[in-house]
């Protein structure tokens, strides 16, 4: 197993009092395997890459959590726990590519920058070579003359391209992408998530994907997290999870993506779109019972009582959801 | 029947850039008419054009058959006709005014006595279900779904008979976007009125719009009724667009 | 209101606000309540010249027996008086120049734009020399001079300001709406242009304390008998080998002023204008 998280808890002190934006998640990935955790605004989900990164806000604070990466442990709630793996053990790359480069350094610069560290012993020319070839490898062409460019000189998309390429360098053992994506037209996100996906065979690493978009997780991961109101409440393979959503969230979403090829009806009044009814509840005063009770299709009395446990689907280990109705005949 | 909007071989340059070139696309009254395209590729100049927001270095629109003026005397006339709905509603409503001066601002170009323009506040606001405690909120005393609500309200209360909506999902998560998208579906069959949807979304623009361009570095790549351009496109480009839109339901089927 | 007490509050949330406060109001007691507990600053108490503080004389008296508390707290009042004036009536001067620059765009943006760079183009002292020699000294001069100096300096920031809230989608909406060009002017650019146009009005109180102090230093301010921090300083300097007194009392006002001033004008910048905060 290379990667596994377990229990991480965040609290985020705001000025209107202690806000719990993760409870108890647990996430494994295995290697060369990419792990799909989606969730919408304000499912903490962003929350669970800057705690691996050890990036979290000043008014944050880890209340629990160990991840074991490699075969080495980490106290999460310790300050800077992942610090010795930054950089080496893990990269990340951000919605926005501009966090990760430097704009008055060329690329050629920061790429031999992340050679160096890997590798000191190694020689200038020698860097300069993987390096073009790690810009070739993630399809930027011209990479002779990228590397004189600066940051500012390329198109969003070129630019996380070479914050790929910056990862491909590292050979992380977990990849971590937020929302890569998100701010990009759809044909570069397509190119981009073949990047992303090459880079993972090459090296073989772990992918850890964070994205609201379920079309993204379903047509590029192995496996399924789902997160809601910072609490995971299925987990899966993605065929498992489609064919057989364990918890109504899960399936409330996947209704509410619009199908590309969902033609429009004649008459106008068959054309609408699916909604979730309902908020989410307040992250300072967790209610009593099921997290997701108050907006779910199909709940009953004991869910606003009784909190659930990961229970399997379908009889599947592998396929857990936090639902009552699994264990309830 | 006149076309609600009639743009003929729109051309923009922005220095080097070209913004439109050789645009032409007609809206017929009452339907709903998308305009798709990623970054730079013209969609919103294309807008801001037909809103006035941005005149044409040639070329020519008509709002009911009547060419886009300069001044205030037609602005005022088309501000009757045509409302915007921009990207982000919440930020298109002035931060330091309470919600009733932005309505009763209306009222004063509609030169209608504000007590009837409250009078028919209260209906809209009734039909988009927001409750009348907004009327005395500021924008940001209410929550970003309100707010969002709170522009469309003001903008029918203008009586438009064509509204443009700029990215009308843009931010917002798959589980409350169909929220928006049927409010607008409602409101239009309910009124009659002519809508535009701006947007990178083509699942959403191929469900509520029965005719749609495909816009690309400032052209018109392919333009016609949704069936046809989603389910049989013509050109290279909208096939990519269409391919490279990633869907659950590609995976349905495993 | 109640933003004006949420503003106090976050000011006094910290350190640098509290001190920037605490100055300020120290200031302001010694300018309203040191003329009230000493002699007239004009008589002349010959016996007493260059008395240390004592009893009758609380900080001492200069070289003509002249009461210091009486005349320093004077020439604060004077300053302060000046400064306030000064700052509101170019400010406001200044914001509308401004706005109706930012708003109009086109030729009048260039004209108003091209006028304030000649105006900043002279050194302030310089072109105080010029006006004084055309007007004569004076307060009037003064505050005449100082604010013409200051309106660029609110007017640039509010024609920034206009130019960017012209582009935002709130005023967008609003011409859309066709609502009436002043209306909008009134209503939607100028409460959303004065927030940083308070927090530089504060911190050019300040600059405007320093600048008079300088002018009458080099005697083309207040002129005698009336005091002021400036002539205070230049006179206490000519005697400062009789005693040091007068020119550490005065220079320790202008010092306490000015720099209550500028904490609490910083102060207030992290609480209205969080973005540009540091970025100075």
């Amino acid at each position: 197993m290379a990667i596994s998280l377990r229990n991480l808890s965040v609290d985020y002190s705001l000025p209107i009092g202690t806000a719990h934006a993760l409870r108890d998640v647990s996430l494994d990935i295995q290697k060369g395997e990419m792990l799909g955790l989606v969730g919408e605004s304000g499912s903490g989900k962003s929350t669970v890459a800057f705690a691996l990164m050890g990036l979290l806000a000043n008014n944050a604070r880890v209340t629990s959590g160990t991840a074991t990466i490699e075969g080495r442990r980490f106290d999460l709630t310790r300050p800077n726990a992942t610090a010795p793996l930054r950089g080496r053990g893990m990269a990340m790359i951000f919605q926005d590519p501009m966090l990760s480069l430097n704009p008055v350094f060329t690329i050629g610069t920061q790429l031999i920058e992340v050679l160096r560290r890997r590798s000191p012993a190694s020689d200038r020319k020698t860097r300069m070579a993987q390096a073009e070839d790690a810009l070739a490898k993630v399809k930027l062409g011209n990479p002779k003359q990228r590397m004189e460019q600066y940051p500012h000189e390329l198109s969003g998309g070129m630019r996380q391209r070479v914050v790929i390429a910056m990862a491909l360098l590292s050979e992380p053992a977990l990849l971590i992408a937020d929302e890569p994506t998100t701010a990009l037209d759809v044909t570069v996100e397509a190119q981009i998530m073949r990047e992303i996906i090459g880079l993972r065979d090459r090296i073989g690493c772990a992918v850890l994907l964070i994205t609201h978009s379920l079309g993204l997780v379903t047509e590029h991961c192995d496996r399924i997290a789902v997160l809601y109101a910072g609490e995971r409440l299925e987990s899966g393979s993605v065929r498992d999870v489609q064919r057989q959503p364990g918890h109504p969230y899960t399936r409330m979403l996947f209704d509410c993506e619009v199908p590309i090829d969902r033609e429009r009806h004649a008459d106008a009044a068959q054309n609408r779109f699916t909604v979730i009814a309902g908020e989410l509840p307040d992250p300072r005063r967790r209610p009593p019972g099921c997290i997701f009770n108050g907006r779910c299709d199909v709940s009953f009395e004991d869910c606003a009582k009784v909190v659930p446990g990961d229970y399997p689907v379908a009889g599947n280990a592998a396929h857990a959801a936090r639902c009552l109705r699994l264990v309830t005949p | 029947m006149t076309d609600a909007i009639a743009v003929h071989d729109a051309q923009l340059r922005f220095g080097q850039t070209v913004a439109l070139e050789g645009v032409s696309v007609s809206v017929p009254q009452g339907t709903c008419f998308g305009i798709v395209g990623e970054s730079g590729s013209g969609k919103t100049t294309l807008m801001r054009a037909m809103l006035g927001l941005q005149r044409l270095d040639a070329g020519e629109i008509r709002i009911l058959g009547t060419p886009l003026q300069q001044g205030r005397a037609a602005l005022t006339r088309r501000a009757r006709i045509v409302q915007p709905i921009f990207q982000d509603p919440a930020a298109s409503l002035s931060p330091r005014s309470r919600i009733r001066t932005l309505m009763n601002e209306v009222g004063t170009v509609l030169k209608e006595p504000h007590a009837a323009t409250h009078e028919r506040l209260l209906v809209i606001l009734k039909r988009l279900g927001l409750p009348d405690s907004v009327i005395d909120k500021y924008p940001h005393e209410i929550s970003g779904g309100q707010a969002r609500r709170v522009a469309i309200a003001r903008a029918l209360l203008m009586k438009p008979s064509i509204l443009i909506a700029d990215e009308p999902t843009a931010g917002l998560d798959v589980s409350v976007q169909g929220d928006l998208l049927n409010l607008l579906q409602d409101i239009r069959r309910a009124q009659n009125i002519t809508l535009v949807v701006i947007s990178h979304n083509l699942a959403v623009v191929r469900l509520i719009a029965e005719n749609a361009v495909v816009m690309r570095a400032g052209k018109v790549v392919e333009i016609g009724e949704v069936g046809a351009l989603f389910g049989a496109p013509r050109e290279a480009y909208t096939k990519e667009l269409l391919a490279a839109w990633p869907s659950v339901t590609h995976a349905a089927s495993v | 209101m109640s933003e004006a007490i949420w503003a106090l509050k976050r000011i006094c949330s910290e350190r640098d606000g509290r001190l920037g406060l605490a100055f300020t109001i120290a200031i302001l007691a010694f300018a309203l309540l040191g003329p009230l507990v000493s002699p007239d600053p004009n008589v002349l108490d010959i016996k007493a010249r260059f008395a240390a503080p004592g009893v009758a004389h609380l900080l001492g008296t200069d070289n003509l027996g002249r009461d210091l508390l009486a005349r320093t707290s004077v020439g604060t009042r004077y300053a302060l008086t000046l400064a306030v004036l000064i700052v509101v009536i170019s400010s406001v001067i200044g914001s509308l120049i401004g706005i109706v620059a930012g708003v109009a765009g086109g030729w009048v943006d260039r004209a108003v734009t091209a006028v304030f760079d000649i105006v900043n183009a002279f050194p302030p002292l310089i072109l105080a020399f010029a006006l004084i020699a055309l007007y004569g000294k004076g307060s009037a001069t003064f505050v005449f001079l100082v604010t013409v100096v200051f309106i660029p300096q609110f007017g640039r920031m509010a024609r920034a300001r206009a130019r960017t809230l012209r582009n935002l989608s709130f005023i967008e909406a609003e011409r859309m709406l066709a609502v009436h060009p002043v209306t909008i002017v009134v209503r939607h650019y100028l409460p959303n242009v004065a927030g940083p146009i308070i927090v530089l009005a504060s911190m050019n109180l300040p600059v405007v304390i320093a600048f008079e102090a300088s002018l009458s230093f080099l005697g083309f301010g207040v002129q005698p008998p009336k005091s002021s921090l400036g002539t205070l300083i230049k006179d206490g300097f000519v005697s400062i080998n009789q005693s040091w007194w007068p020119t550490i009392t005065a220079a320790l006002v202008l010092a306490v002023a000015t720099l209550g001033a500028t904490l609490l004008g910083e102060a207030l910048r992290r609480v209205i204008d969080p973005k540009s905060a540091g970025a100075r």
